[in-house]
């Protein structure tokens, strides 16, 4: 009798566990392999043709068009890696040690932008950046320009902007929860052997906090360069687009299906090793 | 005494509506080796804490060879402390832990390696160097920690439960150890504790806590066999307490009544004890002589009563007798007779080992 019932809810915890299995067997990797399979085949006639051609690779690699968008998305993901860690570092480092009493409040206040809708949150920018925004208005208002300047929105630089607003939180949570993790003993210790607050950061919570640094920056990099939604609505013109923009009007405009796997997965493939490495650096820097 | 190396006057901490520590008073002098004991929550490693700078005091002076160290941060401070959990760095290995204080004040490296050489050899772990803390046993742990501090020369070593962790065997070991490093370096150690036998092992004194004040302070024979209050005598070993009735005040002695039996016990505390009020007496189960009935000449008190359990413990055992009135009393018993339950024995002592205590 007990027995049985046991062995029910180990058969019901299994389920639980195959659920999840399931799910994202269904809705992962399945498209991924899907994604792969079609990145072999062709447009013959408009429609898509199975194949096993590595056309789509060869015209990917020889126009240059795409290798240029990879690079430039990367060197975009960079700039936004950049500026969320600069940000993200201090916000965490405030609320881990200096935010006593505030402190669940003021992480909810980091979070709760990303409950916000994306799209709104892009839009905003618009509104702050555009010819009749309030950035060009207040300059106006203070006599700094005389023109409102149409620099400010369509370009990279309104893209860097608003990504980094996007994925800083993304940065944050785990800077935030390795320097939490710091037990306080040790900063007190390094204080008892001579070194200030200064010293203290330097040569023992900067190198203890590291793994947080490089979790949120492989987030803030990997999600900014897959970003397209910010291209499409603060870019502008062609010049600012990203990869993933590239992705969706291969889908979309060209209806070129196949080219646009080969892309996608060469990206999947960048984003994958990318993800290695990191992983490798934080297993090194715990066995050492 | 000379000039104290850290004097303690009137320190208070309050946390918010906790006070921690509540107006102790305290000299320690160089060379010292002082333990603070109490019992969780009795404000001894806030006290320590105080002294190593890591919270300001609410009200107080700290002072070291005089001057007030309570304004300066723990890095302006000779002081320095082996932690609870150590505090090791672990993204340091063994030599960089032990040379961080040396690098921070600027010890030239080929100084800063021979010294860290030296606290390594000392603590008996010269070949463990390029080690990670997280490859270490406990014990080791325990050494890297305690070289750590040493390497820095400092005037005064504070010492927070740096034991706790270990067990029982190497807890043994590593207090003699200590104890007489502390002895060869000449080092003040202040030693934060809450076991008793580890206190009355290693210090020179005990400062007993208790509610953020210092309950007693004095030598370990001392406190263990002259206890002022029933808290101390209670905390410090294994006591039997008789409460009493004052029949009489001496210049020396002071006579006691326990339900019917008459007892003395040197007046010590109890000189402004009125009679007809009530006393508690401490007598440790081993200095008591339990025995088939009969007189015993006046120098020693005797209370009659039925052994009601005997206890093994190795070496000799525990026999407990009951007296007339409910209370029990424990005997060490060491000597070849056996007791068994029932039998009607006599518990006596001599008059000057009883100790009167304040409730």
């Amino acid at each position: 009798m007990i027995s049985s019932q046991v062995a029910a809810r180990g058969r019901v915890l299994r389920l639980g566990a195959l659920l999840p299995l399931a799910w994202a067997v269904v809705l992962l990797f399945v498209p991924y392999a899907f994604l792969l399979v079609q990145s072999f085949w062709r447009v013959a006639g408009g429609a898509l043709t199975p194949d096993f051609t590595l056309d789509n690779y060869r015209r990917l690699i020889g126009t240059s068009l795409y290798p240029r968008t990879i690079l430039y998305s990367a060197e975009t993901a960079l700039w936004v890696t950049g500026f969320a860690l600069l940000l993200a570092y201090p916000l965490a480092y405030l609320l881990a040690f200096k935010a006593r009493r505030h402190r669940e409040l003021l992480y909810f206040a980091v979070i709760i932008p990303l409950w916000v809708s994306y799209v709104v949150r892009a839009y905003a920018w618009k509104i702050i950046l555009g010819q009749h925004g309030i950035l060009n208005g207040l300059l106006l208002s203070l006599g700094v320009i005389h023109e409102p300047l149409s620099v400010l929105l369509y370009s990279r630089w309104a893209v860097v902007v608003a990504l980094t607003h996007i994925y800083t939180p993304f940065a944050l949570m785990p800077i935030f929860a390795v320097l939490e993790s710091i037990p306080p003993s040790l900063r007190e210790a390094s204080q008892d052997l001579y070194a200030g607050r200064w010293r203290t950061f330097l040569h023992v919570t900067l190198p203890l906090s590291l793994p947080g640094v490089l979790a949120g920056a492989t987030f803030a990099f990997v999600l900014s360069m897959g970003d397209f939604l910010a291209p499409q609505l603060l870019g502008g013109n062609d010049s600012a687009l990203m990869v993933s923009n590239l992705v969706w009007s291969l889908f979309g405009v060209a209806y070129n299906w196949p080219l646009g796997a080969a892309v996608a997965v060469v990206m999947l493939g960048l984003t994958l090793a990318l993800l290695a490495l990191t992983g490798a650096i934080e297993r090194r820097g715990q066995t050492r | 005494m000379s000039e104290p190396l850290l004097r303690l006057v009137d320190v208070s901490k309050r946390f918010g509506d906790v006070t921690a520590v509540d107006g102790v008073s305290l000299d320690i002098a160089a060379g010292e080796f002082l333990t603070i004991l109490g019992a969780s929550g009795s404000g001894k490693t806030t006290t320590l804490r105080l002294i190593a700078g890591f919270e300001p005091p609410t009200a107080g002076q700290i002072l070291m060879n005089g001057a007030d160290i309570a304004p300066l941060p723990p890095y302006r401070r000779d002081v320095n402390t082996v932690f609870q959990q150590y505090a090791l760095f672990p993204h340091l290995d063994v030599r960089e832990n032990v040379g961080y204080g040396l690098r921070m004040r600027g010890v030239p490296p080929p100084e800063c390696e021979s010294r860290v050489a030296e606290a390594l050899a000392m603590v008996r772990l010269g070949d463990l160097g390029p080690r990670k803390p997280r490859q270490l046993s406990g014990g080791q742990q325990q050494r890297v920690a305690l070289a750590r501090a040493l390497v820095n020369r400092p005037q005064l070593l504070l010492l927070d439960e740096p034991l706790g962790a270990l067990d029982l065997k190497l807890r043994r070991a590593m207090q003699l150890e200590l104890k007489h490093l502390q002895t060869r370096l000449g080092i003040t150690f202040v030693y934060v504790t809450h076991d008793q036998e580890e206190a009355l092992t290693m210090s020179d004194r005990i400062a007993l806590m208790r509610s953020g004040r210092i309950e007693q302070l004095g030598k370990p024979d001392e406190i263990y066999h002259r206890p002022r209050t029933r808290y101390v005598a209670d905390f410090i070993g294994e006591t039997n307490l008789l409460g009493c009735k004052v029949l009489a005040t001496a210049a020396e002695v002071v006579t006691l009544d326990l339900n019917g039996s008459v007892l003395r016990a040197p007046v010590g505390w109890g000189a402004s004890i009125p009679a007809g009020a009530v006393a508690l007496l401490s007598v440790r189960p081993e200095q008591l002589v339990i025995g088939p009935r009969g007189d015993v000449g006046p120098e020693r008190n005797r209370l009659d009563g039925v052994v009601a359990d005997v206890v093994f413990v190795g070496a000799g055992s525990k026999v407990h007798v009951a007296l007339g009135n409910g209370t029990r009393m424990v005997v060490n018993w060491a000597g070849d007779a056996t007791f068994a339950p029932g039998i009607p024995v006599s518990v006596t002592w001599p008059v000057e080992v009883g100790v009167l205590l304040r409730d």
